[in-house]
């Protein structure tokens, strides 16, 4: 079966091309929000205002492309909803993929560094740095990234420990909420969602459904789902046609194959 | 005199057992040393990516100087390393410093490419290698569709069933699977942690 | 495409995405650029961002001459780059992986045993509780290597394969989309930021 045997390289470009040429097309699709995408939004929502808000970039540069539109949809909805934000990273590169992703949101919303947000960049070693904040933010955090002293700020200057904190998000692209769940959650009852990338979903559900996650949104098609619950179309939503294609072609690969193995057999 | 060896045994084991009492003692001495272990750790922690950093640098100084093969790309690494360097700590990390701009436009777009290349190879090897051979695969393959062709808005729309088959599959089987390892590997994750605090796992410490 | 920068980010995703024809010079020089970069990355984060306030800061702003004693350690971990000196680095080692396996019991127990095995129970009222009881069990006896895995043991295990099978299956079929999601960013670069040709 000649089928069989197809080159890997025009396997290549029919995926090239079942997610590049969606791409030039805007064909926007409904997007149905999920009931995980649900419970982060109402989470978010049901913080009073002026609340501080624990965002965490537990993400590495890999996975920004599919992060980036779930982690801007995650802040606006914040800034919209007059948190203040505490920015910081467990993995080293997303104190730079934080910081940039949380200033270019503020500055497009008008939000202003001391009373709106503060970033507190990268600790290493995520237990110590998850367990030392359950004691003081301060003690683990002295300065912030660009190494001032973050408590001269007013809108930051009454802030402690997880006491002070409604909610803390963890942006990641692997096992950090999990750390997150064992040692904020139920060591000082700190309430915890995340926003995965999709590769990371299944492993979070037991603690979806214990209820040790409040929420979780998870890859592009979370993203678009976030966006669409905040009102917007963003890089999640563009992303949908090209994403149900990539799909297609996929499973259309997978049973083409499994159709031309079974007619070899006979 | 006591080797090296045999204090780190006596600080793991110390250190150990500290760590497992001050979970229950709500005293403030103890909660005092907890405070600052906890930085401690982290401060070690900091030196040791350190040494990561400079062993990455030692092995592509060392294949420079020695000609290896593939000498003239570990100059390439010794040299970006450097340049990233100087510029991280002559101009600040801050937005528009030399810093950023390189970890903007040359390691994030590298970065992500190269995890990129693996939609082609997830594609190339599901075409190659997802048979359905006996029931296990069967299931296998069946799961993987059904999520695939639910978790997009096409799929949702075709029909409502879709969506809510996956989401079954997601909260009830899949998630009882996830949930038996989670257990095991807490139990298993408990166990090792007391041979390494009792000295009866060595190995993590050179032991 | 005006600018330095998406000039240099598109020759370098396009170095990369030459790997898709086979290896070259152009792949193999980004991917050992690459490692160069962010290695350079985190060794300004860790220095500027973690050692500087956490212990430069505070010996010149407040004095606090005891956290010598964690740098002090932390130095020893530079002694594993040279083989007669390695033992010295086992004792920050001890403290670290002494420390962490201490706090790591209760918050094991509590989250992911606990936790994990009251939410099952609680969840028997119903048939997919029913489903996730027997779910869990079965597929813990299949990683019980104790006995035989023959009769009901055997029975237990091998239906233990067929719910792993599903969670296989289905973040299978997650990893495909978030490879996907990862192309679709950068195809999104190359045409709409390098060459403009989405608006």
């Amino acid at each position: 079966m000649r089928l069989l045997s197809l080159d890997r390289r025009i396997i290549y470009i029919l995926v090239l091309l079942a997610v590049g040429v969606p791409l030039l097309f805007r064909v926007p699709l409904p997007v149905k929000v999920g009931v995980e995408t649900r419970k982060v939004h109402s989470a978010i929502d049901n913080i009073p205002h002026g609340s501080y808000v624990m965002l965490s970039f537990d993400i590495e540069a890999s996975s920004l492309p599919e992060v980036k539109p779930l982690a801007e949809a995650t802040v606006r909805h914040c800034f919209q909803r007059d948190l203040r934000i505490i920015g910081l990273a467990l993995f080293s590169e997303g104190a730079a993929i934080g910081y940039n992703l949380l200033v270019q949101v503020a500055d497009e919303m008008g939000k202003v560094y001391g009373s709106d947000y503060i970033y507190l960049g990268f600790r290493p070693q995520y237990v110590s740095a998850i367990l030392g904040m359950g004691e003081s933010i301060e003690d683990v955090f002295p300065l912030d990234y660009l190494n001032n002293d973050w408590r001269e700020y007013p809108g930051y200057a009454s802030l402690g420990n997880y006491d002070d904190v409604a909610l803390v998000i963890s942006i990641a692209d692997g096992s950090l909420p999990t750390y997150w769940v064992e040692y904020a959650g139920s060591r000082y009852n700190q309430k915890i969602a995340a926003c995965l990338t999709a590769a990371m979903t299944t492993s979070y559900y037991p603690y979806t459904v214990s209820g040790q996650l409040v929420g979780m949104v998870s890859g592009l098609k979370g993203a678009a789902e976030y966006e669409t619950m905040l009102g917007y179309s963003g890089g999640g939503h563009r992303g949908m046609l090209s994403q149900s294609s990539g799909h297609a072609l996929i499973i259309l690969l997978v049973i083409v194959a499994n159709v031309a193995e079974l007619r070899k057999r006979k | 005199m006591m080797t090296t060896r045999k204090i780190s045994f006596v600080i793991c084991f110390a250190a150990g057992i500290f760590g497992l009492v001050q979970y229950f003692s709500p005293h403030p001495a103890i909660s005092s040393v907890y405070r600052s272990l906890l930085d401690w750790v982290q401060i070690i922690f900091a030196f040791a990516l350190l040494v990561g950093a400079l062993s990455v640098l030692r092995m592509h100084a060392g294949k420079v100087m020695k000609r290896d093969r593939h000498w003239v790309y570990s100059a390439v690494a010794v040299a970006s390393l450097i340049a990233m360097t100087a510029a991280g700590f002559a101009g600040g990390a801050d937005r528009g410093s030399l810093f950023a701009w390189l970890f903007d436009n040359v390691q994030v777009p590298m970065q992500s490419t190269v995890f990129a290349l693996l939609a082609f190879f997830v594609a190339s090897a599901a075409y190659r290698g997802f048979r359905m051979r006996n029931l296990e695969a069967g299931i296998l393959l069946v799961t993987a569709l059904l999520i695939m062709l639910a978790r997009i808005p096409i799929g949702e729309l075709a029909t409502d069933w879709l969506p809510r088959s996956a989401d079954w599959v997601l909260n009830v089987p899949s998630m009882s699977a996830k949930r038996a390892l989670l257990i095991g590997i807490g139990l298993g994750s408990v166990t090792t942690a007391l041979r390494v605090i009792l000295g009866i796992e060595r190995s993590a410490i050179g032991g | 495409m005006t600018d330095l920068a998406t000039i240099v980010a598109l020759a370098l995703t396009l170095c990369i995405l030459s790997f898709l024809y086979r290896e070259n010079p152009f792949y193999r020089f980004a991917e050992y650029l690459l490692v160069g970069v962010s290695v350079g990355y985190s060794t300004v984060v860790i220095c500027r961002n973690s050692i500087y306030p956490l212990v430069i800061e505070r010996i010149s702003s407040s004095g606090d001459i005891l956290v010598l004693i964690p740098a002090a350690l932390g130095l020893l971990m530079f002694a594993r780059l040279k083989r007669s000196w390695s033992g010295l680095s086992r004792l920050p080692l001890a403290l670290m992986i002494g420390f962490g396996a201490g706090v790591s019991i209760p918050a094991m127990l509590q989250a992911r045993v606990l936790k994990q095995v009251s939410s099952s129970m609680q969840s028997l009222a119903t048939l997919d509780g029913i489903v996730i009881v027997v779910g869990v069990i079965s597929t813990m006896s299949y990683f019980y290597f104790s006995r035989k895995q023959e009769g009901l043991n055997g029975r237990l295990a091998k239906l233990g394969t067929y719910f792993l099978m599903v969670f296989f299956g289905a973040t299978f079929g997650f990893t495909v989309m978030s490879r996907i999601s990862l192309l679709i960013g950068r195809l999104e670069f190359i045409l709409r930021d390098a060459f403009g040709l989405v608006s």
